[in-house]
This record gives C-alpha cells, structure tokens and sequence, in this order.
C-alpha cells in the first residue's frame, strides 16, 4: 500500500519540477517585462532602466529562476512587481471569493446533474428529455460574457432585483450578518451564468452512463426477475455515478483557477481576473504563485481522484 | 402597502411596481389569492436591502475604476487608477485649477530668483496629517530625497534632475523650502505638484514595500478607510482638510474591469460618474433623466508615426503625399462618430503652447498624386506607385488592445489604396508593438505605426522630439532637426509664460512642416454623471472632480 503512494509522491514531485521550470521559461518567452507595461513619453529611459535593475529583470534568464526557486524553498513566493505585495498574500486575497464562486457553482451543477440526468435517462426520447438536452446545450452554446451582460440588463437593471456585480457591498461592515447577506445576493448572476454554462457537459455524461447501466445484462438479468423499474434505475445510478468521481477530480485544479470570464463580467475579485491582469502586465511573481498554485493541485487532484477511485471501486483496488 | 403605492423619487420601488402589475396580469385567477402575498414577501426582503441603500448612499461618491489599483504611494505610481485614488489622499505643493493654471495647494506662494536658477516656497502652517502630525518641509525635503534615491523605483527621479546633475532641496526653516538648479529648467514649476508623503512614517523604511504604500495617509481632502482587493477602495473625509471640510463622507472607487458592467452600474445608480462613455452610448444615456453625458478635451493626440530611416518615407514629398490622402474628418465621423477634431500639430489646442493661427494640410488626393509623382514616383497599371522597380507598399503597426487603432488603420489603408499606395496592416500585442517601436534597434524594423500620445500639461517635447531620444526614446521615428533640438532645449531654460509660447510656437510648426508624423485627431472625452451630484468643475481635461471638496451628493 505504502509503495505506490511513494511511487505518486515522486512522479508528482518530477511534473511540479518540469512544469515550474518551462513555465517559467515560457513566460519570460513573450516580449515586454513588468517595467514595460507602464512606460509613457514622461518618463526617461535612463528611470526605466534603473527600475528595471532594482527589480533584477536585467540579470540572465537562469540566474532569475534560480533566485525564485532558491525563495520558494524557504517559503518566500516573492513579492508582486505591480503591487509590491507578498505572492501568498495577493494570492490569499482572491482564494475565498474564487472557492465560493467556483464551490457554489460545482455544487449547483451537480445537483442538477443528478436530477436532470435521472429524469433525462428516465425518460430517454420523450420530450422531457429533449428539453433537457435543448437547454442545457443552450446553456453551453451562449458564451458566458453575453449572457452575463444580458442577465445584469434585465434582472438587475431593468427588474432591479439582484445587485450588477460586484462581491458585497461595500458601504456595510466587514464580516456582519448584513454583509454575508450581501455576498449571497452578489454571487446569485454569476453563479447562475456559470451553472448554466456547466450543466450541458456533465448532464449528457450522466445521462448516458445511466443508459449504458440500464442497457447492461446484469440489469437486464433484474428485470427479467420482475424487479420495479425504479429499483432498477437505483442501481444503474449507483454505478452510472462511479466515472462523475473521476470528471470531479479533474475539475479540482479549475475550481481554483476561476473563470476569468465570469469573475470579469461580474466584477468578482477572484483568481481567474488575478491570473489574466497579472499576464497582461507581465508580473512573473504572481503569474508563477499561480502556475505553482495550479500545478500542485493537478497533481493532488489526480491523486484524490486515484486514491477515491481505490476508494469507490473494489476492482482497482484488487487488482493493484 | 406602502411600498405599491409608487413613490416616484425611489426607482427601486418604481421598478418593483411594474413588476407586481405584469405578474398580477399573468397569473389566472384562481391563484390570484397567493399571488400578492408571495410578491409582497419577495418585494420586502429585496426592498429591505434597496431601501436602505438609498439612505446609505447619501454624501457617498461612487466613482469606478477599471483596473486594480497597484500601489497608493505618489512616488511609486504607474497607473491611472492609482493615481486617481491617491489624488485625493495626497496633497503638493501647488495644484492645477479648472483652467490647467498653477495655484498654490500646501505652499502659500512662491518666489523664483537667481535668473530661474532658485525657486523658493513658502509652506502652509495649518497643514496636519491625517494622523493628526504637523505637515513640515521635512516631509517636501524627505520626499524630493526619496524620489532623487536610485534605490527607489521610480520613474520620475529625472523629472528632477538637470544635466544628469540631481536639483538641490534644502529646508532653512520648518515652513520653507528652497530648491536649486545648476541653470533655469521650466517644466519644473509644473513638476513640484508632486505629491508630499510623511517623512514621520517612512523615515529609515523600503519605500519600495513599506506596508504605508496600501494604508497611505497623506494630507488631501479624504483619509484612507479601507481597501479590498479587487472589490474597491474606500476614502472618508479628513474634516481639518487645509482646502476646507469636504462636503461629502465618503468616496468609493469601485473596481468593475467591463465597460459595459460599468455602464448598467451607472444606469442602476450604483455608480455616480463615469468616464470614456463609448459615443454609441450617448443617445440612451442622454434619454435617462437620473443622468447628464458631458464631453471635453483630454491631453491627448493620435497619430501615425512615419519612421524615417525607412527609404520611402524619409522623403518628406512621400509624407506630405500620404498626409493630403487621407480625409481625417470622416475618419472621425467613422472612428470617433465625430467626438473629436482633426489634429496638424503635437499638442493639445488646451494648451497655451498650442500654435494659431496654422495651415493645415488638408484632404486633397489629387495633390497627394502629384507629390508622389514629384518625388519620382510612377504609378504603373496594377494601380500602384513605383519608385526605381520598387513599389510603394508599407506595412503599418497596430496594437490590438486599443478600438480605434484597427479601425483608424482600415480606413487610411482605403485612402492610400486610392492614390495608389499600398499599405499592409500588422496588429500586435501591445507588448509585442512596444518591442518593436522601443527596442533599440537602429534603423527600426517598422515602417509606420499608429498611436496616441497622452501629454503632460508642460509643453516641454524634450522626450518625442529631441534628436537625442533616439534610438533609445520616444523619439522612435527617428525625427532629427538642429533647429527644433535648439528650441526644444531653449525652452526649458526660460520660465517667462511668454517667452515660452514664441519658442514652442516656432518648435511646433516647425515640426508640423516636417511631417514626421500623419497627425490625426485629438479625441473628445465622454462622461455621464449622475444629476444628484452638486459641485462639480467644469467639464475639463482633468474631469469633474478638481475641486472634490465642494462636490456633494445629496
């Protein structure tokens, strides 16, 4: 039991290494640098030079990776070249609007899997299940922006039911009952884009895992006994649900990332609006916090998904 | 219940009204009974929070800002959204009006002598930190010595520095302070606005990372209250202001990165102002009763660059030509939907610099064919011009971010196409385009490119036009004329308004004859504003809120 752990443990170790090394690479790859981004005619050359060299951008490519990597050993994720803050902190800042966001929006399309995807597969060629299909591929064909943009314009400008973005108002105290409140209603539009944005994917999967169950012998086998259709569909699912585990795993590192899409439109302060600015302006320190921050969760999110698979499924766990 | 009753000052309520009639007209009547009970209930809680977030706004400025803001130290600064926070946290010695003129902030005046080579300033005695610390000439020397300090990194310590050769600061009493050159440097005067931070705070810390440069406390008309990130920044007022109490409580900077997020922001009354309204969204904002759309000229100017070093266009027939093919004031009716007018000089017509009367070169393809031919340049069947077997094709630089620069590009690429030039477009990433445009290369791998030049409200063009700024510079066309170094480095020495004016006059025309850009437009600023907002500016370059202390917000 113990070796393969060792085994992932190692494997694991090897793609973070690989992973941060050509990263890093990759972005100091495309032109321009921190210092460039802010350059105006007001400003001479000889400034931005020295600011450049006080940053330690003028220093060799190896040289700059190896001082990065010799600070996150000791624990130091360097410090922002916009903001000038610590990398952990402007990383901490955005983790909690991002979870409640991507966590709320997961546990949504899942519930709603669940159930759309029973009654699609229940009733497999009726209209009900037409239906399904026809609004959740909606769902995935409209692109998130726009439809954001046209729920801001009707449910919250024209209706005036919900606040336009935004994650909570910010005239109310920190951490009062109020305040959570305003959260809630701040993250109902964007979760509500994101759900249906996420639905189409998984429903379809589900569905069709529920049929291929239904369709096997050992289920053939039970109605053939005279077993209910419901008690029989109970089984199907259980089993149909065993490849959602796995879809779940891999979903773990995109949890984290955000959608840049949704957090943009919305106005939501989390790690996908983080990423894209920190690319555009070219700050290596945060893009490579959350390069590192993504990599070491793709790997912990394949073991998850491994050690669930173990879990779940008395087949892989035999046959290792 | 009262909140049906309509009252017509809370739009909320209003909206909630109209609500409740189309679902009483939709449902059928034997669930009439319910209806109004579950509307009433959602209309309570959803009310419950509006109704209170109209009391709560009053004497709140919500203003937006596009982007995060970097850091809220004057010194450190970069970006637009910073600076704009920080304006009001901050306080220099001297500050611009509404007419862009130099009034006297926390110095109460000050005496130039020595032939322009000392400038002495007489500090306010009433001044205290939003801390409750008096303001000093410690604080004016601590931070001109911060700024002057390599290790700071800043990109305006040459902003203070004459002849490679650091200007001298030097406090003889609590309340003065006394600034010395090496010789006269004018556009100095306008530079001492730099806003003053406590040497009490920052005294024998990193400037660079101090946690000061997220808390700042300064000595302007609002304190910092609070910063979340990404979600807004939160001022209060500083009632011992030294201008006078503010008259709001509280300006809210407001982060929403989506123009058009922004702009239901503004139609909803979460926010109270906002600027670069795009001009298809002037009819529909001007329609809403709740709001006023007003226009004004920025410091700014488009244009396409020529590089010079480039065969063709070093001749300045071929740039002359390609000026006169090009009819700008349809470009702007197309590109700005006419909020702009066409530019035939590098500066802003705000500016007291800003030559008059000028001759323009003006549309005329018929004249652009006849200067190319001039210039020995024959146009062959296939429609295009030839110079010595080689055609007149040029490749022209565009950064994608922008939305003009596209379109700008697309259309002169018509106008060329019908006297016969051929003009190829390349959009790049900006950083892409800096590269190329800034690199130091010499001769530049471009041939021309279009951008805007936001400008300072000194005429000083030492930057873009002196030869020296080239091919490290701004001066990235290459544009080199003994004449105008000579004006250029003269009007720095001299602090007389007038003396000024006859040496940019010249300077400017000067270039403006030599063609090394196609000048296009400056472009006019749009921004819709709340009508609760009272004591604004008047709409000017440097928005509606120049005097934030006497705006209110009832």
């Amino acid at each position: 039991m113990m070796r393969p752990l060792f085994n992932r443990l190692l494997s694991g170790m090897g793609a973070i290494l690989v992973t941060i090394v050509v990263s890093f690479f990759l972005i100091h790859l495309a032109p321009g640098d921190p210092v460039t981004t802010f350059i105006d005619p007001g400003m001479s050359v000889a400034d931005i030079d020295r600011v450049r060299q006080n940053l330690g951008l003028d220093r060799p490519l190896y040289e700059q990776l190896w001082r990065w990597t010799a600070h996150v050993l000791q624990g130091n994720w360097g410090i922002s070249a916009t903001t000038h803050q610590p990398v952990t902190t402007v990383l901490t800042d955005r983790l909690i609007p991002t979870l409640i966001l991507t966590v709320s929006t997961l546990g949504c399309i899942l519930v709603l899997t669940l159930i759309l995807g029973v009654i699609s597969a229940y009733a497999a060629g009726s209209w009900v299940d037409r239906g399904i299909a026809m609004m959740t591929t909606l769902g995935l064909a409209i692109p998130s922006f726009w439809l954001g943009i046209l729920l801001i314009g009707w449910v919250s400008v024209r209706w005036n039911l919900l606040p336009a973005s935004g994650y909570a108002d910010p005239l109310l105290p920190v951490g009062s009952w109020e305040w959570t409140a305003s959260i809630a209603q701040h993250l109902a539009l964007p979760l509500l884009t994101g759900t249906l944005g996420g639905l189409a994917m998984l429903t379809r999967y589900y569905r069709h895992g529920i049929r291929k169950e239904m369709g096997s012998l050992y289920l053939l086998a039970a109605q053939a006994r005279g077993l209910p259709r419901h008690r029989v569909l109970a089984h199907a699912l259980k089993n149909a649900s065993l490849p959602l585990v796995t879809l779940l795993g891999m979903e773990l590192p995109g949890l984290l990332a955000g959608s840049y899409m949704i957090e943009s439109v919305f106005a939501w302060p989390g790690l996908g609006q983080l990423g894209v600015t920190a690319a555009f302006s070219r700050d290596y320190p945060v893009l490579m916090g959350i390069l590192m921050l993504s990599t070491l969760l793709i790997v912990l999110g394949n073991g998850v998904s491994d050690v669930l698979g173990r879990w779940v499924d008395p087949r892989v766990r035999r046959s290792s | 219940m009262a909140l049906l009753g309509g009252d017509d000052s809370n739009r909320g309520n209003g909206a909630l009204y109209e609500l409740y009639l189309s679902f009483t007209m939709d449902v059928p009547i034997k669930k009439r009974r319910w209806s109004p009970i579950v509307i009433g209930l959602v209309a309570m809680v959803v009310s419950g929070c509006m109704s209170r977030s109209s009391q709560h706004t009053q004497h709140v400025l919500r203003l937006r800002l596009a982007g995060e803001p970097s850091v809220l130290n004057p010194l450190l600064i970069t970006d637009t959204g910073s600076s704009a926070v920080a304006s009001q946290v901050f306080s220099g010695l001297v500050r611009f009006n509404e007419q862009f003129q130099l009034v006297p902030d926390l110095a109460t005046h000050w005496v130039i002598s020595d032939g322009g080579k000392r400038l002495t300033f007489y500090l306010r005695r009433d001044v205290k930190w939003h801390d409750g610390h008096p303001f000093t000439s410690r604080d004016v020397i601590f931070t001109f010595q911060t700024l002057l300090n390599p290790r700071t990194n800043t990109v305006r310590r040459s902003d203070y520095m004459v002849k490679g050769q650091p200007i001298q600061f030097a406090a003889p009493d609590p309340y003065t302070v006394v600034v010395t050159l090496s010789q006269p440097f004018a556009p100095l005067l306008y530079r001492m606005g730099m806003e003053i931070i406590p040497a009490h705070l920052l005294e024998g810390k990193d400037i660079n990372t101090d946690p000061f440069n997220r808390h700042p406390i300064g000595t302007g008309p609002f304190q910092f209250d609070s910063w979340q990130p990404n979600q807004f920044v939160k001022l209060k007022a500083y009632a011992h202001y030294h201008g006078g109490k503010p008259r709001l409580k509280t300006v809210l900077f407001r982060i929403i990165p989506e123009y058009n997020v922004a702009k239901s922001a503004l139609i909803k009354g979460d926010i109270d102002l906002l600027e670069g309204v795009s001009p298809l969204d002037v009819p529909a904002l001007s329609r809403r009763p709740t709001l006023r759309v007003v226009t004004y000229d920025e410091w700014l100017y488009s244009y396409m660059g020529f590089n010079l070093k480039n065969p063709h266009l070093s001749n300045p027939l071929v740039r002359r030509a390609m000026v006169h093919a090009v009819d700008r004031d349809l470009l702007i009716k197309a590109v700005l939907f006419g909020y702009g007018r066409v530019a035939h000089v590098p500066i802003s017509p705000l500016s007291w610099a800003y030559p008059k009367p000028i001759t323009p070169l003006s549309y005329d393809p018929k004249k652009a064919i006849s200067l190319l031919e001039q210039a020995g340049y024959v146009r062959r069947k296939d429609g295009w011009f030839y110079h010595q077997n080689r055609r007149l094709a040029l490749t022209v630089l565009v950064s994608k971010g922008g939305k003009a620069g596209p379109k700008n590009a697309e259309i002169i690429q018509r106008y060329f196409k019908m006297v016969g030039i051929q003009l190829t477009i390349q959009q790049l990433e900006w950083q892409a385009f800096l590269k190329v445009v800034t690199g130091p290369s010499d001769p530049k791998p471009f041939d021309l490119c279009l951008l805007s030049w936001s400008l300072s409200p000194d005429p000083d063009a030492y930057s873009i036009w002196h030869s020296s700024q080239y091919p490290k510079g701004f001066n990235f066309v290459g544009y080199h004329n003994p004449q105008v170094d000579q004006l250029i480095e003269a009007g720095r020495l001299v602090n007389d308004q007038a003396s000024r004016q006859r040496i940019y006059h010249q300077a400017f025309r000067l270039i403006a004859q030599d063609t090394p850009y196609l000048f296009l437009y400056y472009p006019r600023t749009i921004t819709a504003v709340n009508r609760r907002l009272t004591g604004l500016s008047h709409p000017g370059p440097a928005g509606l809120l120049v005097t934030i202390e006497t705006v209110g917000a009832p």
